[in-house]
């Protein structure tokens, strides 16, 4: 359940950057999370509902946007997307490749009024 | 009205991590972040450690538990300085708890300073602590998908140690399988099959750990 400490501290920056611009209220929520981060959406809107409670972002909604694995072949410089952790290259078939994706955890932007 | 932010979640945590870091450079510790699920056998191997390092290296611990201290009454019982965080209901430690444990170690009469990290083979993975390397321990008694289900914490250690492996031949754990799905994830993983119990590669993780201290530190003995 690594979902509650994220969305802390996600709420937290929000806040802080609401605040920053005179906010009111948020209304929404923009996260980018790499798919190596293996959030669960469901429980991670439920935290983030949870504690935004008595906050201005009380009821705002949070969009997670899942970005794909992604990988470079360290023998021919191909880059790819990497599908179900099959960690091989396309275009050599090479098994030496290293992950430059997917592990990104973002608040991307945030809708006030 | 939208605000950009492109702040990275987990910033505030690795400014913390990163502070941590430079206190262990300067006490010239090597720092291990030692994860995995509960029971696999994080404190059994900090004892096997204890006494496979003595006269070599210096080993101090912080463990992490969410309740009770009973890892750090085990260890105690070695002589080593050990410092127990319980972490209530969070299922980490992040840079904040480790910085809050610092003061209670003196960490100029340690080498090697091992974080055991609450059991658990989610969480721990994406809070970076101040240390040098992470290394997981899996053990046969759980099950070959492992890295595919949990793949960052495979994807982030450098070593993953392979456990209880002379129980190996009770289970249906794929060996083979467990190190090809590990390597799918992080082809740079290192593997070492190792038995607390009868205490099968236990020379080779020592080995790894004062290989590690000296490629960081050089053979100098502190001035």
């Amino acid at each position: 359940m690594h979902e509650m400490g994220i969305a802390q501290s996600i709420l937290d920056i929000a806040i802080a950057a609401a605040e920053k611009e005179g906010a009111q209220k948020i209304t929404r929520v923009n996260v980018v999370a790499g798919e190596l981060r293996g959030l669960v959406p469901l429980q991670f809107t439920f935290c983030f509902g949870l504690i935004a409670e008595n906050t201005i972002a009380s009821g705002a909604q949070l969009n997670l946007e899942i970005t794909p694995v992604r990988g470079r072949c360290r023998k021919c410089d191909e880059t790819f997307i990497v599908e179900d952790y099959r960690y091989i290259c396309p275009k050599c078939q090479s098994e030496d490749v290293e992950t430059i994706g997917g592990t990104e955890l973002r608040l991307r932007d945030i809708e006030v009024v | 009205m939208k605000i950009s932010v492109m702040t990275d979640i987990l910033e505030a945590n690795d400014r913390i991590a990163t502070a941590n870091r430079e206190v262990f450079d300067k006490h010239r510790n090597l720092v291990i972040n030692l994860m995995s699920s509960a029971g696999a056998g994080k404190t059994t191997l900090l004892e096997r450690t204890s006494e496979a390092l003595r006269s070599k290296l210096r080993l101090g611990v912080i463990a992490g538990d969410i309740e009770t201290t009973r890892d750090s009454e085990r260890l105690e019982s070695h002589q080593l300085p050990v410092v127990q965080l319980t972490t209530g209901t969070a299922c980490h430690l992040d840079g904040n708890m480790i910085a809050s444990a610092l003061p209670h170690l003196d960490l100029s009469q340690i080498d090697i300073l091992i974080i055991e990290n609450v059991g658990n083979l989610v969480c721990p993975a994406e809070f970076k602590v101040g240390e040098d390397y992470k290394v997981m321990i899996l053990s046969v008694t759980e099950g070959d998908e492992k890295p595919l289900k949990y793949p960052l914490m495979f994807r982030e250690s450098a070593l993953l140690l392979i456990n209880k492996i002379d129980l190996l031949q009770h289970t249906n754990f794929n060996l083979e399988e467990a190190k090809a799905n590990a390597r799918r994830i992080n082809p740079d993983l290192e593997i070492m099959d190792i038995s607390c119990t009868t205490g099968q590669g236990i020379e080779d993780w020592i080995s790894w750990l004062i290989h590690r201290h000296q490629s960081k530190f050089g053979n100098k003995k502190r001035a």
